[in-house]
């Protein structure tokens, strides 16, 4: 920001005004292009986040919206009470293992299908791409329907097929072992259309006749993969990395129409609870729980660009 | 060519594949022909035992077209406004210099960030202090600019050359025009995804409608379906599920019309 | 402390108005719609003006059609009825409450009440409304601190239904009146019934509490006191009563474990031949039965300790506070709070009579089944009324939950709940 807006030098060469004057239209330019996303991100987004940055620092409660002058400033006690809470900390330690889980095998399914999508397979692509869109579009709660079935107990179809080989069926969603490892199956079934989607059109950069060219040269797929597509994709892949991970560190949905966060706190997320404290009218706290998963998700991201390498 | 190689191999596993994936899409759409009686049962049947289209004949009791209007010009208004938007500020971001630009990255992408959840209430009373509850626009204007969208298009137009913009510059267009004229004829693809990425974004959207609407003429098709299918203590599935069938061939027809895009290469349009 | 506040919210803003009028800090309790709270009296004359009205669901796109009774008696007003959804509705509420923005008349859910009077939002009931019929328990869920918020509307309460025809393959004609004999025909049904298991019981989760606070009232216990100022969790009548829930799990009555959603399957198939519901079931399990079902079944008022308790549920009426047309509002609840109106109602809705003469008309009285939801009105209890409660309710379905599936002892659950229930507070 400095450096772009300080004043070229008076002695400045031709070459060196010219450029000014080029960085002049360019910065005329790139502001403009901007402002009008700008301004109505700095009003229907930025400030409403600032005011609710500041209701986690008082004891606001629902009472107090439309006299936000009598509340108390609490300092940091709202984060404080989040942390004490062990329920918080269960549903913080579950979100992390629902992350670590989701994120990796929801981006891995996701860039398979569209790698396979992309070219390959002839006419019924397209219908490949629909189908493997429609958990993204189907109702959750037709969604939540067929997975209860799926998973039950006594006559669902993974335990069936499971005794067909001889294994015993567990009771997947009211078992405390294998809930939240069946909410993650769940999740990245729900998501990886999504990631399809983004690379499919991030693909679109890769050179086909770079690809064709190394082939020749006797580069297997693997090679071509990792020498050709990844470099050319870099910019998607961060965005599906960052964005698959915020999603899954706000992970909401399928714990609330499936297990309601049980058997006994398994399964309930940092969100979940957020938004119960919410519904309770405890503003203040909620909005510190609101933070700290924020707090968590800015450092993960800030990780991820140091990972991919971007300034 | 080298994708061609073992096509059946590969036919027999995204086949089977799709399945997996469809089964409950393809449920959904059968359970909106079965009773009450039929989709209470456990295990759930298949094949419906006496289809009947008593549970569409019923939604179509309601101002249906009222809702699929409303629930259309919101969602194709936010649509179209974070394609402009987004693509402007997401090109400017990746490729131009301007003062703040870093800051203003970080701001929207820190947003991104914070769960939505904690900004309703005061994003609510702003829309109510500005006049605007209970009207279309409540429900369009928090939604035109989305921090996911930018960060979409920035990363988009990181991976087009900036030699494009530098070629545009030595023949002499304008900064504003190499935008519009180089680089969005480019963008096909990520108009495509995010094209559809908010379109189903707005067209689902449940808590914001139901909160900002007060009356049932503003009322979208989500408020609506929720409206008559969830009772106190009990839910017409029948009833939800052929609401949810209607609700996504829209969004069908959206993906359909929009995939073909993802595969204009930008290899073919005039980079070497 | 308070002091610091103004600084911290100059930049906030979200009302202009508030800032003129503000001064910092909280204002100290009491001085706002509290135990003193009363009633102007409203003006004689028809209703006029224009009245704008929330009701959930199937209700709120059948209101319509009840208030033309009401339309014709007063020409003069136009009343707007906007129907919400049950999903979602107390985040919509809550948000119009916080953004000023609330209805002037709304069905209000039986358990928000004291946490929306405790937000200032619902008027006191002017004395012109007779509150004399409704049923003990339906009052007392419109009444916080003593003071009466709205009405009534309508009522459900929970009772026991159970294979009549599988009871008596098992030996029981009569249907049991205490606690020892619901475990007993629970467990004669999975030893000469072939059930899987006896009763189907929530082992915690949300709302497991209002399965076991019939049972608790049953045994003269009681989680908050009668001033509702303090929680009663810790005693003898309670651990008794839990450590009886508990039993059916510990003996393998009920099944600690159920999937969700096959309450009705598992119920007609005859695998779990017993549960504890409301009035809606009926239609759910004759749907699924089919023809002649009705007869395998029956249902039976809760089992007494001391004394038969049900939970009471419903739905109430409330004025919001902030109406720009208060008199017309009022009438209009008054004329829902009559009993040849609320029998109308049933005949739309199937939602029971919350009046007792109510349920004198023929039409009501028609089904014997209904007899039964009947009697169990006169001892159903509203849940407590104090503006925390859904937040302590949470707490507590998590200890139950310890106590049906870990083997918690009783009386360390109840020991947990109430600390956790003291830190929350009771919101007066």
């Amino acid at each position: 920001m400095t450096s772009s807006t300080a004043p070229a030098p008076a002695s400045a060469s031709a070459p060196a005004r010219r450029r000014s004057r080029r960085g002049g239209a360019e910065a005329r330019a790139g502001l403009l292009l901007a402002l009008p996303f700008v301004v109505l991100f700095l009003v229907f987004t930025a400030w409403p986040v600032l005011q609710s940055m500041i209701m986690s620092f008082t004891d606001m409660r629902i009472s107090d919206i439309r006299s936000p002058f009598a509340v108390n400033f609490v300092g940091l006690q709202n984060y404080l009470t989040a942390f004490e809470d062990p329920v918080f900390r269960r549903a913080a330690l579950n979100t992390a293992v629902f992350v670590l889980l989701g994120v990796p095998l929801t981006i891995i399914a996701g860039l398979a299908a569209a790698i396979a999508l992309d070219k390959g397979v002839g006419k019924l692509r397209a219908v490949f791409r629909v189908g493997f869109y429609t958990p993204v579009i189907t109702s959750i709660v037709a969604v939540a329907v067929v997975w209860r079935f799926l998973l039950q107990p006594e006559n669902g179809l993974v335990n069936t097929v499971l005794g067909w080989v001889g294994i015993d069926g567990l009771h997947w969603l009211g078992d405390q072992r294998t809930a939240l490892l069946s909410l993650v199956i769940m999740a990245v079934w729900r998501n990886f259309g999504t990631s399809m989607v983004i690379f499919l059109a991030g693909l679109q950069a890769v050179d086909r006749q770079l690809h064709e060219a190394a082939a020749l040269d006797g580069a297997n797929a693997w090679q071509r993969f990792r020498s050709i597509t990844v470099p050319s994709i870099r910019p998607t892949l961060l965005f599906v990395l960052v964005t698959t991970s915020i999603g899954y560190l706000q992970f909401f949905e399928e714990p609330f129409v499936m297990t309601n966060g049980g058997p006994l706190n398994s399964t309930i997320s940092a969100s979940m609870y957020t938004y119960s404290q919410f519904g309770f009218g405890n503003y203040g706290v909620a909005g510190a729980m609101a933070y700290l998963t924020f707090l968590v998700i800015a450092i993960v991201t800030l990780v991820q660009f140091r990972l991919m390498r971007e300034k | 060519m080298i994708e061609r190689r073992r096509p059946v191999l590969t036919y027999i596993v995204l086949t089977v594949f799709l399945l997996l994936v469809i089964t409950p899409f393809v449920w959904m759409i059968l359970g909106s022909l079965k009773t009450q009686g039929e989709l209470l049962r456990t295990p759930p049947t298949w094949w419906p035992e006496q289809p009947t289209l008593d549970n569409f004949r019923r939604l179509f009791e309601r101002p249906f077209g009222r809702y699929f209007t409303n629930s259309a010009v919101v969602a194709v208004v936010v649509t179209a406004g974070n394609l402009v938007l987004s693509s402007m500020f997401g090109y400017a971001l990746a490729h131009l210099r301007f003062p703040g630009k870093r800051i203003l990255f970080g701001i929207v992408l820190a947003c991104l960030m914070i769960p939505g959840l904690v900004t309703f209430i005061p994003q609510y009373v702003l829309v109510v202090n500005m006049g605007l509850a209970n009207t279309i626009p409540a429900l369009i204007l928090p939604f035109l600019v989305q921090p996911f969208s930018v960060f979409l298009m920035r990363q988009f137009f990181l991976g087009i050359p900036r030699e494009l913009l530098e070629a545009g510059r030595i023949d002499g267009v304008g900064e504003i025009a190499i935008f519009f004229r180089i680089y969005l004829p480019l963008a096909g693809p990520a108009f495509a995804t995010l094209g559809i990425l908010t379109f189903l974004g707005s067209w689902n959207n449940f808590l914001w409608p139901l909160v900002v609407s007060s009356s049932e003429s503003t009322y979208t098709l989500p408020v609506a379906l929720a409206l008559i299918s969830t009772g106190q203590n009990e839910t017409d599935y029948g009833l939800l599920l052929a609401g949810a069938t209607l609700i996504v061939l829209p969004i069908l027809v959206v993906f359909l019309f929009f995939q073909r895009h993802f595969i204009q290469g930008i290899a073919t349009t005039g980079i070497k | 402390m308070d002091r610091l506040s103004r600084r911290a919210f100059t930049g906030l803003g979200v009302t202009a108005t508030a800032a003129l009028a503000a001064s910092c800090g909280r204002p100290d309790a009491g001085t706002s719609a509290g135990a003193s709270a009363s009633a102007e009296p409203l003006v004689d004359g028809p209703a006029t003006g224009s009245l704008t009205v929330w009701a959930m669901g199937a209700e709120g796109e059948k209101l319509p059609e009840l208030l033309k009774g009401f339309q014709e008696q007063n020409p003069d007003v136009t009343v707007e009825v906007t129907p919400v959804p049950w999903d979602s509705a107390h985040d919509k509420f809550t948000s119009a409450i916080a953004a000023g923005t609330a209805p002037d008349v709304a069905q209000v859910g039986s358990t928000w009440m004291a946490e929306f009077v405790g937000l200032d939002a619902l008027e006191p009931t002017p004395s012109e409304i007779a509150t004399d019929d409704y049923f003990a328990g339906a009052i007392d869920s419109v009444t916080v601190d003593g003071t009466v918020y709205g009405v009534p509307w309508y009522v459900e309460t929970r009772v026991v239904f159970y294979r009549k025809d599988l009871a008596e393959k098992a030996g029981i004609t009569e249907p049991p009146t205490d606690w020892e004999g619901l475990l007993a025909l629970a467990q004669a049904f999975q030893q000469k019934a072939d059930a899987t298991w006896g009763i189907a019981l929530q082992p915690g989760g949300q709302g497991s509490w209002q399965s076991l606070m019939p049972l608790i009232w049953s045994n003269g216990g009681n989680v908050v006191d009668e001033a509702g100022t303090a929680f009663t969790f810790e005693s003898a009548p309670n651990e008794e009563a839990l450590a009886y829930y508990q039993s059916y799990f510990t003996e393998k009555v009920a099944n600690p474990a159920p999937a969700d959603g096959v309450t009705e399957q598992d119920f007609v198939s005859g695998s779990v031949p017993m549960f504890i519901s409301g009035p809606w079931m009926m239609s759910a399990v004759e749907a699924l039965g089919g023809g002649g079902f009705a007869d395998k079944y029956g249902v039976f008022v809760m089992p007494q300790k001391e004394t038969s308790a049900s939970f009471l549920g419903g739905a109430n009426l409330g004025v919001f506070q902030g109406t720009k047309n208060r008199d017309a509002a009022w009438k209009l609840v008054q004329h829902l709070s009559t009993p040849e109106v609320q029998v109308e109602w049933f005949g739309l809705s199937t939602d029971l009579p919350s009046l007792q003469k109510g349920w004198e008309d023929k039409a009501v009285a028609a089904n014997e089944k209904f007899e039964v939801f009947r009697k169990q009105l006169d001892t159903a209890l509203a849940p407590p009324v104090i503006g925390t409660w859904e937040q302590v309710a949470a707490k507590f379905d998590a200890q139950i939950e310890e106590v049906c599936k870990n083997g918690l002892a009783p009386a360390d659950a109840l020991a947990t709940t109430q600390s956790e229930a003291q830190g929350i507070g009771t919101g007066a």
